[in-house]
């Protein structure tokens, strides 16, 4: 009884929250999961128990094999681009530049647009052809006629990686916070003990601020992966409907499902998408709860 | 094991006018002219914000000498970056590499140096079997001890057999038991290496003990340079006696006429040997220029208002029938930001006198107490110089 | 995971001022400012760029728009492009500020009651149920999608505003969460030891002690889920059929998605679209980017 007057009312405090939140993800990602195991056909869920079906079919179409190839280069060029220019923008920014709130604002803002409105400026950005225009002109005019390309146009089985250029301007920023505030969490005396003892400024980030850091990159690697594996909106802006070459899991899905009613097909490609982002996602939550609990 | 560690050649350092001015005008240390001899343990002491951190940092080419020479030996090294000045710092923080062990974190400035692999193993082996590292070597700094990562502070500054050593308030995060062992520990360690040592205190029983000369320094100016006695007996001014001693010197606004001092209802004549113009003085007596009466001190009658115990001695404050000294320079010495820091039910001066155990003492009871007059400082009260 | 509690801005200063500003410069310091200073101007245009031809676009008399006169400066001002999209997306901005304000204030709310609960009044089980919550952050909605819709219009929530508010309300609360719980968790524990002492139940304390010291956190949390909410695309597209209903991210993608838009009014409505965030992000940046921080669980 005791024990009930003191977490009583906390517990009642949390649980429509709790309740909601168990529904909504556990509950929904299960149901999810089951109709993925049904035949579910034109916008109906259905109660048939397929077993596997659905996922044999779908590792034995084409279109998904494409689409699974598509997403692993889009995640390669896009993690490896935002962090590189993430790390880059935090240490040009690390320590005295004048306005560096502007430069630092002006780095983040992406973040804070609807992905729909930047796949469409940079639809437009990015167009290949004639007449020539964008970026290609940009590229044209400074005589960098080499950079000059028909991007997502271009038809190539690497078109999707040209995707990856809205969608790092978009993350770039975050990722250059992330890195700022891990690099300043170096305490100075740390640096300063490395230069007493000797290192100059390249030798202290490498050698005392760049193992500091690995925390960061992990979140940065892992934020950025599983972004990656649901874009969805920014593909859906740039990409013209029916357009295969730049299909991914996540488009597959909303055109299976909710252009094509094919549920049973729609939740099975969601379930994998859940799989492989939990499989980033999950060891990642249960470091940061361990690390804190630690402190 | 024959260990090298004591052939580190000591250099002496020179500072001549040094100036620092904060980017806003905020003026850390002006000034400062001192020389330290090779070989020297000077102890850099003072209220915080007296800039004496600054200048260490300073001396190690952290911080930009706005005006001003710095010489390290021969060498002038106004414009040097750290890495360029051999000297070795140990911070108040100890700012141990977190992600490297003790034996990294003890090579890491002979690496930076070039020095080879054989020849770093074997001198970090070497200071920790001296500092009693040896067993912890492969240990990561957060899996130590505070005193032990102290150690390792010192380690990785011996090892580098630098010119200079620079130590910023080193003992400050230990436990006072374990401070008072370091202490000691520093001294023997001075000693068997001889390298001139800088080392930045706040707590002024520390500059006494650890320092061969102690430079006291007051708002980035220094205040006198010289021998923990010298300090003592011979403060040049209201501040340095204030902050010198513990329990603090006991002041109290006094009149000197016709070759007497009178404060309170009492009239003490000037010692033997000093002249005094006519007028308003600080007069000063550290609570062990009190005594017991006898030999023809003057007499004083004390009421005691508070008794501290501590056991082989006991400390007796009581109130003094004239007006206490608050000024900026006592103010400073006890790091009071106002005078409402300190709370009191009276503007009488208060003494405190340190007594034997073994003489009865009552509160509120009168004692008949005595004071020597060749211990008795007098300052100007409009400078604070020692008169 | 302190990022919530990170004062001042986004990321911690530079050094203090006490230190560093007076360093030594080596030789090179001159050159590797230069150079600083270029490359964060190229990036300064690239960032900015897209803006550009943005804002001059829309700006541009219709006529004169087009791919390869993308960089030129309007020759004359018109505001004809957005005479054209405004009325095709004038409902979809005020369904969009219907749904953004409502959800944004009761999940931030809610998150608040969770986010105390989680690091003041721990029950039993606390630390297992937080993991738990957190992973909601990170999931794809494409995994939720069909169940929901199911729900939805099994519970007569589909095609209208109030649905799509419960679903921000609802996929909101792990950020606001986790944004409360750090928040709550940089207050000292004995300050609810002390209401505690003094009398006061958990809801009381939530209620007079730490409520009144959350505006911060609320400021974070309602800014943060404000703009998810305003950029959201997913949720509206499946559970709002009829056009009436439009939040402005669907109707955008209405008008401007097709590839036979006119250029100059995608960009005009891809504009004032993003206006409403870009203003808040202008005007709170700093409440934006915390949240932006929290979301990154950093440990």
């Amino acid at each position: 009884m005791r024990r009930f007057r003191r977490w009583g009312p906390a517990l009642l405090l949390v649980s429509p929250s709790l309740l909601l939140i168990g529904l909504f993800v556990y509950g929904f990602a299960g149901w999810n999961a089951k109709v993925s195991t049904s035949t579910s056909r034109g916008y109906q869920i259905s109660d048939d128990y397929i077993g596997t079906d659905n996922y044999e079919k779908l590792f034995a179409d084409e279109r998904f094999g494409l689409d699974v190839r598509n997403v692993l280069i889009f995640t390669l060029v896009f993690v490896l681009g935002a962090m590189a220019t993430g790390l880059v923008l935090a240490l040009l920014l690390e320590r005295g530049i004048r306005f560096e709130s502007f430069f630092r604002s002006s780095f983040i803002f992406p973040m804070a647009l609807s992905l729909i409105a930047v796949g469409i400026v940079w639809r437009w950005l990015l167009k290949g052809g004639e007449p020539v225009g964008g970026l290609n002109k940009v590229f044209d005019s400074l005589g960098l006629d080499f950079l000059v390309g028909d991007w997502y146009q271009s038809g190539s089985s690497w078109a999707i990686a040209s995707i990856a250029l809205p969608a790092g301007w978009a993350l770039s920023g975050y990722i250059m916070a992330l890195f700022l505030a891990g690099i300043r969490g170096v305490p100075d005396e740390l640096r300063e003990a490395a230069r007493v003892d000797g290192a100059n400024e390249p030798r202290v980030f490498w050698h005392i601020v760049r193992p500091m850091l690995w925390p960061v990159v992990m979140s940065a690697l892992v934020i950025l992966a599983h972004i990656s594996l649901k874009t969805f909106d920014l593909l859906l802006a740039i990409v013209p409907k029916g357009n295969l070459g730049l299909d991914t899991p996540a488009m597959y899905m909303w055109y299976t499902s909710f252009d094509g009613g094919f549920y049973g097909r729609g939740a099975t490609i969601a379930t994998l998408l859940l799989a492989g982002i939990a499989l980033v996602i999950v060891p990642y939550i249960w470091y940061s709860v361990r690390s804190e609990r630690k402190k | 094991m024959n260990v090298d560690i004591t052939n580190a050649e000591a250099a002496g350092i020179t500072l001549d006018g040094v100036d620092k001015v904060y980017r806003g005008g905020v003026k850390a240390v002006s000034g400062v002219d001192l020389t330290i001899d090779p070989g020297e343990f000077m102890v850099l002491v003072g209220p915080s914000g007296c800039g004496k951190s600054t200048l260490l940092r300073m001396i190690a080419g952290l911080e930009e000498v706005t005006a001003g020479r710095v010489h390290i030996g021969d060498t002038d090294v106004t414009n040097k970056l750290p890495q360029q000045r051999d000297v070795a710092m140990v911070f108040q923080s100890y700012a141990l590499y977190p992600r490297m062990s003790v034996r990294r974190n003890m090579e890491f400035g002979l690496r930076m140096r070039g020095t080879k692999a054989a020849e770093r193993k074997a001198r970090a082996a070497e200071v920790a079997e001296t500092l009693g590292l040896a067993h912890l070597l492969e240990r990561r700094p957060a899996a130590l001890s505070g005193g032990q990562r102290q150690r390792v502070a010192m380690g990785r500054a011996i090892v580098r057999r630098p010119k200079v050593f620079l130590m910023d308030e080193p003992l400050s995060n230990l436990d006072a038991k374990l401070r008072v062992s370091m202490r000691a520990e520093l001294s023997r360690l001075h000693q068997r290496l001889g390298v001139t040592t800088v080392y930045v205190t706040h707590d002024q029983i520390e500059a006494m003990t650890l320092g061969q000369r102690v430079a006291v320094l007051r708002d980035g100016v220094l205040q006198q340079c010289d021998t923990p006695a010298n300090l003592f007996h011979k403060p040049v001014n209201l501040f340095v006696a204030a902050f010198i001693g513990s329990p603090g010197m006991n002041f109290v606004s006094a009149r000197v006429e016709g070759g007497r001092v009178g404060f309170g209802g009492l009239s003490i004549p000037v010692p033997e040997g000093r002249t005094l113009a006519d007028g308003e003085v600080i007069l000063g007596v550290r609570p062990t220029g009190i005594t017991l009466p006898g030999e023809g001190r003057p007499a004083l009658t004390a009421v005691p208002e508070v008794i501290e115990d501590l056991g082989d001695e006991r400390h007796v404050v009581f109130p003094v029938a004239a007006p206490r000294v608050d000024t900026d320079a006592t103010r400073a010495a006890v790091d009071a930001e106002s005078a409402d820091d300190v709370l009191l039910p009276d503007d009488h001066a208060r003494f405190t006198v340190k007594l034997p155990i073994d003489v009865p003492v009552t509160l509120g009871e009168p004692l008949e107490l005595a004071i020597n007059p060749a211990r008795l400082h007098f300052f100007d009260p409009a400078t604070g110089a020692a008169l | 995971m302190s990022a919530a509690t990170l004062d001042d801005t986004t990321v911690p200063k530079g050094q203090t001022p006490r230190k560093g500003h007076g360093r030594i410069r080596s030789r090179w310091a001159p050159y590797v400012t230069v150079l600083k200073y270029a490359l964060l101007l190229f990036f300064l245009v690239f960032f900015l760029m897209p803006v550009y031809a943005l804002v001059v676009t829309s700006l541009k008399d219709p006529a004169e728009v087009g791919v390869d006169t993308v960089w030129n400066l309007p020759s004359t001002l018109s505001f004809d492009s957005f005479a054209t999209v405004w009325p095709k997306l004038q409902d979809g901005l005020v369904n969009s500020l219907m749904l953004a304000i409502p959800a944004s204030l009761i999940s931030s709310l809610l998150g608040a009651a969770n986010g105390f609960v989680l690091s003041k009044w721990r029950f039993p089980g606390a630390d297992f149920v937080f993991p738990l919550i957190l992973f909601g952050m990170f999931i794809p909605y494409q995994s939720v999608l069909i169940p929901m819709t199911e729900t939805m219009s099994f519970l007569g929530l589909k095609g209208g505003l109030d649905g799509l508010i419960l679903v921000h309300i609802i996929y909101g609360l792990p950020l606001t969460t986790l944004i409360f719980r750090s928040y709550f968790a940089g207050i000292s524990d004995e300050i609810v030891e002390a209401a505690e002492v003094d009398g006061a139940g958990m809801l009381r304390t939530f209620f007079h002690v730490a409520l009144p010291v959350a505006p911060p956190a609320f400021a974070v949390a309602i800014i943060w889920q404000f703009t998810s909410a305003w950029n959201d695309f997913l949720f509206g597209a499946v559970l709002t059929t009829n056009r009436a209903y439009w939040p402005v991210t669907i109707a955008l993608n209405n008008i401007a998605g097709g590839q036979a838009v006119p250029f100059n009014e995608a960009m005009a409505s891809a504009l004032i679209a993003c206006l409403p965030t870009l203003l808040v992000y202008i005007l709170l940046g700093r409440f934006f980017m915390r949240g932006l921080m929290a979301g990154a669980l950093k440990g």
